[in-house]
């Protein structure tokens, strides 16, 4: 060096970086190249098929539940859908219920109610600690199946029964006219958006506040109500009625659904209250004394003060308690809810053996659904940031 | 001054008068803790009806006129739960199937990971560092070499035997072990800026593991991965699952660590450069130790929650607890329906473990809060 | 490094196993034990009981085999298996006999590199009902629930049948029988479906067995076997043959009580299969008192069914296909000479 010759090429760190990548990919192609060739020597040798034409053939088989008409004459590829379908369904009502819980639970760590804080410690502490697994269990075969057989139903006025086999809802029927009614609920979808905007430009403009909560509460009830009366009452009630061995007609919300929503509702909630705690918690004091110092009422300080600050903590804890839910409701498969995972993997994987190709599209689903997750609450963890930096 | 000078009044203040009842003692606590306002009343009475109508069952059921003692299902005479059950098979849901005779080895590894876990809180302070974390290393192998038996001249058990709520243990242990340091490996890669091909080799893996469900990555593990050996291996399908398991929590690990660089200053990497360390010397001496540091409360969670994910093992026939309970639930010798005293007990072991581990992480993440006083 | 690479040794010495290319035989006889695939739990044919030590139908003809090879029944390394990855394990080597409850089909035993080695129990798909239903035939079952336990036939018989009668009905899939017997006892389900053996278990289990009747119907025909690897004839005859022994000892009246009598006082086709006469252990490259050592340690076909499903068990099945051919069931092996 102290001669002015430049160092030896080997210690120049771009050479260095150049050999160790090239090192690395040769022995991951070298890995890849021989798992791949083993496997295609190996399914040679076992007979297994491969490729996705399985896909095109008739399952032959029954789904419990599905949200697109299904019957055993239908593909393979229309098994995936349908498990899809059912995943999602189990995932959107379980974030949406365990972020209600958890707000409230972890919101309920500040009560000025003893039990009630002792309360909100013993839900997280139990049901955060207890694995999920057995948490499923314990709803569906000691909870639900504790409810009355389809003949003793519990029942709301005729038209809502709950037993064993389910909750049974009336399903509104949209006869000539239930248009006006669609149409009704997009023009107050439109008119809350537009409403927002407004309020928000009015309070930087004189610093007033609208109630935009309770507004576009109204306005979302009170429109549709109108068309609907306009319009004669445009639906007729499909009310569940016993025949035979079950209840028919009407909404059915499965057993299976309910433990599994259930569960994974109350084992994220705590979490998700673990979260909120840390987020209020990390909210200094000053923040709350100066707002009350301004004149602030208590629930102007949470909602303008405390909650934007503490969603900044929140948000990016919600992501990841919002994908392990996700991943997680593939226990389905434990109590036979018909999720993508029991339905996919499990008996259409029975079927055709295509092993594969069956997990490779599930591990593509759910990593895509995740990945959706992640870009939605990056999105909003930005939008919380934002809110901060102002 | 002089004795005439006796002051002719002397003050004297009446004994205090008790404080009113309303502020202080039970009556108070219980008017500012539970009965302030409308709204709280009415929310302490539910949840006093709630428990009330609840406790007296449940306790009569798990205690009062339970069955405890004896061998054999006849020997479940009570109304209540029948804890027989989980003492005829206690052995099982603790260790597997593992000879009886043989059960010390598995105690003996237990008691080892207790203190390899424990390490830093024991050893003397300039041996830590370099000690600790050969002992953390060691540990899976001498595991599987006690486990094992052969190369010890134990009598040899093979994995077929290995179950049980320990091995739920055991496996997070080993699991938790290997997959830090390559979790750290993989966060180290994917914080490299002159090296953009491991980078994204390391992006693509911590996403992977950290995106799909454990449950579809245990599926690989015994349905496709051998299929990817070549043809005559046959590898042990608790090696399988416990390759599983390590990407998984280093995938998880990795994100962790990421967390725990984001928070180390970067007057650190610029002491350090000035000092001369090298690259390694920066990352392992003065980097790592930082990023433990922080990391530690979620190190731990992580930590947790793979523990009670071993339980999904029991949808791919691992005889971990959860299946040995299943298994012996199916015994034609036990076919009552004993799923709630099994359940309940598996919940309650997995509880115990896992509060008492929340609780270790609350003290640690207090002693390690240097910024608060 | 040093350390990883001691690691990765140990490792794979504890979990990696490099089988010879020779055939099963010889690898069995080097390892020591037959490692046999077995069902994780299911009652009557492989349970463990609270010692660990494994019992049922499919169990005994591992024993049966671990027997014929080593003079040995305890020499079985049982390997629970999901359904999922019975084939695989077979295939890849990981067992050299799978006796899981498994259906002998054509597609799997042409298509998966794998061979049946004969029945050891003639099943069939049953439903079981309620009593207070007041159902006496399967064809009673319109718009009825159902709980199915998952196999990979049991769907597809139930969806052909009700297909095939006109019925409608809607289907619970469980993954093991104790979560289907759960759901059907809480009234989940109208009807259990499952291998009739399976059902009697099933029914043992409930709370109130006399509740639950098995109805007539058998709807598809399930014969149970064990399967070995493609292409190894000598392990194939070993499995087959121990199987066959199995039953022939009982069709000879030769008991795991009466065996070691029988040498010096049986007659002809008794001394045959016990080894005393002829080569026949030798021709399969084992030793020539193998159907006696099956029939000391494990007794042959009539003993395991009444221990394991029998009147000696709690699932007091009765024999009905399985019985002996001249019984009346159509159990019929092939002759040792």
């Amino acid at each position: 060096m102290s001669n002015g010759k430049s160092p030896a090429f080997y210690n120049n760190p771009h050479v260095r970086a150049l050999v160790y990548q090239t090192l690395l990919l040769a022995g991951l192609g070298w890995f890849m190249f021989s798992i791949v060739s083993n496997t295609l020597a190996n399914m040679e040798a076992r007979g297994i098929r491969t490729g996705f034409d399985f896909l095109g053939n008739v399952a032959g088989f029954d789904i419990l539940m599905s949200l697109v008409p299904y019957d055993a004459s239908k593909t393979y590829f229309d098994t995936f859908i349908v498990g899809l379908l059912n995943t999602v369904l189990v995932s959107v009502i379980g974030i949406v219920f365990s972020t209600l819980l958890g707000f409230v639970m972890g919101v309920a760590n500040f009560s000025s109610n003893w039990l009630i804080r002792k309360l909100s410690v013993l839900y997280v502490e139990v049901f955060r600690n207890i694995p999920v697994l057995l948490q499923i269990f314990f709803w569906y075969f000691a909870v639900l199946a504790a409810l009355p057989n389809a003949r003793n139903s519990i029942s709301l006025g005729e038209a809502i029964f709950l037993n064993i086999r389910g909750l049974y809802l009336p399903k509104p029927v949209a006869e000539p006219g239930a248009g006006l009614v669609y149409g009704a609920i997009v023009v107050a979808l439109v008119g809350i958006v537009v409403l927002k905007v407004w309020a928000k430009r009015k309070q930087d403009r004189d610093g007033s506040q609208l109630p935009v909560l309770w507004m576009s509460l109204g306005m979302l009830v009170g429109l549709p109500l109108l068309a609907f009366m306009v319009a004669g009452a445009p639906f007729t009630l499909d009310f569940p009625t016993l025949r035979g061995f079950n209840f028919q007609g009407g909404i059915t919300v499965i057993p299976e659904l309910m433990a599994l929503s259930v569960a994974l509702s109350i084992y994220t909630g705590a979490f998700i209250a673990e979260a909120v705690r840390a987020g209020v918690q990390a909210v200094p004091h000053g923040q709350t004394e100066a707002a009350r110092s301004l004149g602030l009422r208590d629930g102007q300080i949470m909602k303008l003060i405390v909650v934007p600050q503490a969603m900044r903590v929140i948000v990016p804890l919600l992501n990841s308690e919002y994908q392990s839910l996700v991943k997680n409701s593939t226990l389905a498969t434990a109590i036979g809810y018909p999720d993508l995972f029991t339905v996919f993997v499990g008996t259409s994987l029975n079927q055709t053996g295509q092993a594969i190709e069956i997990v490779a599209m599930t591990l593509t689903v759910y990593f895509t659904v995740n990945m959706l997750i992640s870009l939605g609450m990056n999105l909003l963890n930005r939008k919380v940031a934002l809110v901060e930096r102002k | 001054m002089t004795a005439n000078s006796v002051p002719s009044k002397i003050f004297t203040p009446k004994a205090a008068r008790p404080a009113p009842v309303k502020t202080t003692g039970a009556v108070a606590w219980m008017r500012q803790n539970l009965f302030n306002g409308w709204f709280n009343t009415i929310l302490t009475l539910a949840i006093v009806v709630g428990v009330g109508s609840v406790l007296p069952a449940m306790l009569d059921w798990v205690f009062l006129s339970a069955s405890f003692s004896g061998a054999a299902q006849a020997d479940c005479t009570g109304t209540g739960a029948c804890w027989v059950f989980i003492n005829a098979w206690s052995q099982q849901l603790f260790y597997g199937t593992y000879p009886a005779e043989e059960i010390w080895r598995i105690n003996i590894c237990v008691v080892l990971m207790a203190g390899v876990l424990s390490a830093p809180v024991w050893l003397p302070h300039h041996l830590r560092n370099r000690v600790d974390i050969a002992l953390l290393l060691l540990f899976p192998l001498v595991a599987v070499v006690i486990m094992d038996g052969r190369l010890l001249g134990l009598q040899y058990v093979s994995t077929d035997h290995w179950g049980g709520f320990t091995f739920n243990v055991m496996l997070a242990a080993v699991s938790m072990i290997l997959g830090m340091p390559l979790g750290f490996l993989w966060a180290l890669g994917r914080r490299s800026t002159s090296m953009p091909m491991i980078r994204s080799i390391c992006v693509v893996l911590i996403e992977f593991f950290r995106g799909v469900p454990i449950l579809a990555l245990f599926f690989m593990g015994s349905v496709m991965l051998p299929l990817f050996f070549p043809e005559g291996t046959t590898v042990d399908k608790l090696l399988r699952v416990w390759i599983v398991l390590v990407l998984f929590m280093a995938g998880y690990m990795a994100e962790v660590y990421r967390g725990g660089f984001q928070a180390i200053p970067k007057g650190q990497y610029e002491a350090a450069d000035s000092l001369g360390l090298s690259y390694w010397q920066t990352t392992l001496l003065v980097i790592l130790p930082q990023v433990i540091k922080v990391s530690m409360p979620n190190i731990l969670a992580t930590a947790v929650m793979l523990f009670k994910n071993t339980t999904f093992l029991l949808i791919i026939g691992v005889p971990e607890v959860l299946n040995t309970a299943q298994s012996a639930l199916n015994n034609s010798a036990w076919l009552g329906g004993y799923a709630s005293e099994a359940y309940l007990f598996v919940g309650f072991v997995f509880w115990c473990c896992c509060f008492g581990m929340s609780m270790v992480s609350n003290h640690i993440e207090r002693k390690l809060d240097t910024t608060r006083r | 490094m040093l350390k990883k690479t001691a690691m990765l040794a140990i490792g794979l010495t504890a979990g990696v196993s490099l089988s010879a290319q020779a055939g099963t035989l010889e690898d069995v006889q080097k390892r020591g034990v037959v490692s046999c695939g077995v069902s994780t739990g299911l009652a009557g044919f492989s349970q463990k009981d609270e010692k660990g030590q494994w019992s049922g139908m499919d169990v005994d003809v591992c024993r049966a085999v671990a027997a014929a090879v080593f003079g040995d029944d305890t020499k079985v390394q049982y390997k629970p298996l999901t359904a999922k990855e019975r084939f695989t394990a077979l295939q890849s080597g990981e067992v050299d006999i799978l006796s899981r409850n498994t259906t002998w089909t054509q597609s799997r035993d042409t298509s998966l590199g794998l061979n049946f080695v004969g029945v050891n129990y003639y099943d069939g798909q049953g439903f079981m009902v309620s009593k207070k239903l007041g159902v006496k035939s399967a064809l009673e079952l319109d718009g009825a629930t159902v709980c199915i336990q998952a196999g990979t036939t049991t769907e597809l018989n139930l969806a052909d049948y009700f297909r095939a009668n006109g019925l409608k009905y809607t289907a619970i899939t469980f993954d093991t029988s104790d979560q289907t017997r759960a759901a059907f006892e809480s009234g989940r389900c109208d009807v259990l479906t499952s291998d009739q053996s399976q059902l009697y278990a099933l029914r043992i289990g409930l709370q109130k067995p006399d509740e639950a009747i098995v109805l007539p119907e058998v709807i598809s025909k399930e014969p149970l076997g064990p399967a070995v690897r493609q292409g190894d004839d000598v392990w194939f005859n070993i499995a087959k043959w121990s199987l066959a022994a199995m039953i022939e000892a009982e069709s000879l009246g030769i008991t795991s009580k009466n065996a070691a009598d029988l040498v010096a006082s049986g007659t002809p086709d008794q001394k045959r299969f016990l080894g005393v006469e002829g080569d026949f252990g030798k021709n399969m490259g084992i030793s020539n008192d193998w159907a006696k050592n099956i029939t000391l340690k494990v007794g042959n076909y009539g003993e395991s069914f009444e221990r394991n499903v029998g009147q000696g068990s709690p699932l007091k099945i009765a024999r009905g296909l399985n019985a002996q051919w001249n019984q009346g069931g159509i159990l019929y092996s092939w002759p040792i000479r």
